[in-house]
């Protein structure tokens, strides 16, 4: 018994000079400021959003702002979720990346329906006197500090000075008291210590608190949207692999199928102009030779078609993994394109094929519309299981994923495992789109 | 000499198609891409037979198919040889719906073979049948009447066949490489065994082939 009272006493009292106490104490600065400058963005925005659009002439304008309050809160969600990864290495996983609608009427709805967004919106309400405590228990924390010093304090400088030193006791029914001898400043230092110490474990409370709050709030989303987030993504995968088959159909039908019956024609006309002649009629022999070229280019034409057609389902290249196939395909590209790697675990195969067809794509984005002059192709894995790739270009810029069709048609590609694509595009350049993949499909 | 119009759209198989033809004789009156510029061909040219792909812009699906019901409708007396890379047991069905006087349905495979296929194509725009044995095979598999086409004996079944895909006794004989009187014989038996009414005419007797097959 005695032994669990100092043990308990013992993590007790030394827990303010742990590393960890550091790290709570910044969060309790930096998180709390945060969670103030928030929680006021947030509530001007949503007041002013909702006030105007409950006035009949500014129901337009009120729904814009509105929506402005909701992307703002997500990338404040974002804001928060990184801090708390910074300071306190507590890892929140973002919440699935917003699916922009098509039309107007369709965005907004989309927007104002976006509960990700909305869930960021409730904690920054609900961080406010979260963010209180946290800022207190800094406060207290600073404070119990100096009051530590004051011996030595009045050792250095003022025991010759006049008048008593004001001890700040931060607590509530605290307030302030005066010490006019070197053994009050003992006085000072003892609830300088005490003040310290509260304020470490209040840090650590308030912030297990806000811990839970970014998870529950800023994290993934719950189960029934992460259900219906999967049919949505299944859909995509399955009409993916059904658009996928019947363009090899259709390839199939305008290219080699086409081909080979063309082919099949010249030599059928070749053999019956050697059979038909009469035996003293010499077979036309230009014309025969004629059909045998026309029958030899349609069987190359056919070869090549093929072939293609094989790579486009399944890039050969791809068995040595991705660093060769990507050396192979910035080689080929139009445009100068350097390809660099740094793979920690090999991804999945379907993973490495659809980042192989990305990584395509976007060379081939590059190569029609950015008139760059160099493109950078980059693929690494990242230590949270994440494959990255990225391709730069030093072109024009103003890609746009929402209308581009090629970047929205990868998006629904990548979609399809949980991946994402952020496109940065500026006009003027240059663009990177980086494209987020798990490791396993 | 025919008077023929060729709607197909991939340019290797249309100028093969033209030039195969013309080395025959034959005169190809237009050669055109898609299934409106193909009615106003027929309109235009009122050739004998048409020949048909029937995927073709805007949609490739199934216009061509379209293009030669109408066209069919419109201008009754002129041949429709449908020319694709597939056999579809519906299209055959839709195609034949309004008799099969005039009707042809081949794989492009076909035309490897220049004189069969130069052949069926006669016999279409003659306003005889010339159906790709795939199209028979198919509606012996789906025939509904199995239990008459299981009397058959094999060389029975290859006749009704042949005969199913338009052709006449002598061309039977010819592939078969056996007597005209033999193909004679066999045919009768057919008839019998299947109930179907003896007929002279090549077409008539299609028609009854199709018919019972389609039961």
């Amino acid at each position: 018994m005695d032994e669990d009272i100092r043990r308990v006493a013992g993590t007790v009292l030394r827990a303010p000079f742990t590393r960890r106490t550091v790290h709570e104490l910044l969060y309790c600065g930096v998180g709390g400021l945060a969670g103030v400058i928030g929680f006021l963005v947030t509530i001007v925005m949503l007041a002013a959003g909702l006030t105007i659009s409950v006035s009949v002439l500014g129901t337009v304008i009120g729904l814009l702002l509105l929506t402005l309050a909701l992307r703002v809160s997500r990338r404040l969600g974002g804001l928060h979720r990184r801090v708390v990864w910074w300071l306190l290495r507590y890892q929140v996983e973002a919440p699935p990346k917003f699916q922009p609608g098509t039309g107007i009427l369709n965005r907004l709805d989309k927007r104002l329906r976006d509960r990700a967004a909305w869930r960021a919106v409730s904690y920054s309400l609900v961080k406010l006197p979260v963010a209180a405590v946290q800022l207190y228990a800094t406060t207290i924390t600073c404070i119990g500090l100096v009051d530590i010093t004051y011996p030595l304090d009045w050792v250095l400088f003022r025991h010759q000075a006049s008048g008593p030193m004001v001890v700040v006791f931060p607590f509530p029914l605290g307030g302030t008291f005066d010490v006019y001898g070197f053994a009050g400043t003992y006085l000072a230092a003892i609830a300088g210590a005490f003040s310290v110490l509260a304020g470490t474990w209040l840090a650590r409370g308030i912030n297990a608190g806000d811990r839970r709050l970014v998870r529950s709030l800023l994290g993934p989303s719950s189960m029934a949207e992460r259900v219906s987030e999967l049919t949505r993504t299944r859909t995509l995968a399955v009409e993916d692999s059904a658009a996928a088959l019947r363009r090899v159909e259709r390839d199939l039908h305008d290219g080699a199928q086409m081909r080979l019956a063309a082919l099949a024609m010249n030599l059928g006309m070749a053999r019956e102009k050697l059979s038909d002649d009469d035996d003293d009629a010499r077979p036309d022999d230009a014309t025969v030779r004629e059909l045998l070229d026309a029958a030899h280019r349609n069987a190359v034409d056919a070869l090549a078609d093929l072939r293609d057609l094989a790579r486009g389902i399944h890039p050969p290249a791809l068995d040595n993994g991705l660093p060769s196939a990507l050396a192979t395909l910035a080689a080929s590209s139009a445009i100068p394109a350097s390809a660099t790697a740094d793979i920690a675990t090999r991804p999945a195969p379907a993973i490495e094929t659809i980042a192989y067809f990305c990584a395509a794509e976007l060379i081939a984005n590059a190569t029609k519309h950015s008139y760059a002059n160099q493109i950078k192709i980059n693929i690494y894995t990242e230590r949270t299981g994440v494959l990255r790739l990225e391709v730069t270009d030093d072109g024009i810029g103003g890609a746009d994923a929402a209308h581009g069709s090629g970047l929205a048609g990868l998006a629904q590609r990548v979609s399809t495992v949980d991946g994402r694509i952020d496109v940065s595009s500026p006009p003027g350049g240059p663009t990177t789109v980086s494209v987020e993949l798990p490791l396993k499909a | 000499m025919m008077r023929v119009v060729i709607a197909e759209d991939a340019a290797l198989l249309r100028e093969g198609l033209t030039r195969l033809l013309e080395d025959r004789g034959h005169s190809v009156c237009a050669a055109v891409t898609d299934g409106d510029m193909l009615l106003a061909a027929v309109a235009e040219h009122r050739p004998d037979v048409a020949v048909v792909d029937i995927r073709m812009p805007p949609t490739h699906t199934d216009e061509g198919l379209r293009a030669a019901l109408a066209m069919r409708k419109a201008f009754p007396g002129t041949g429709v040889l449908m020319f694709s890379q597939y056999i579809e047991t519906s299209y055959s069905a839709q195609l034949l719906e309004g008799g099969a006087a005039g009707v042809g349905y081949l794989l492009k495979d076909r035309v490897a073979n220049v004189a069969e296929f130069a052949a069926a194509l006669e016999r279409v725009a003659g306003g005889g049948t010339a159906l790709d044995p795939e199209v028979v095979s198919q509606l012996f598999r789906a025939s509904r009447q199995r239990g008459g086409l299981a009397t058959l004996t094999p060389r029975e079944r290859q006749v009704l066949a042949l005969m199913a895909e338009g052709r006449s006794n002598s061309a039977i004989a010819a592939d078969l490489v056996v007597s005209g009187g033999a193909v004679e014989k066999h045919v009768a038996s057919i008839f019998t065994k299947l109930g179907l009414p003896p007929d002279e005419s090549d077409n008539r007797r299609v028609l009854a082939v199709l018919h019972y097959l389609g039961g």
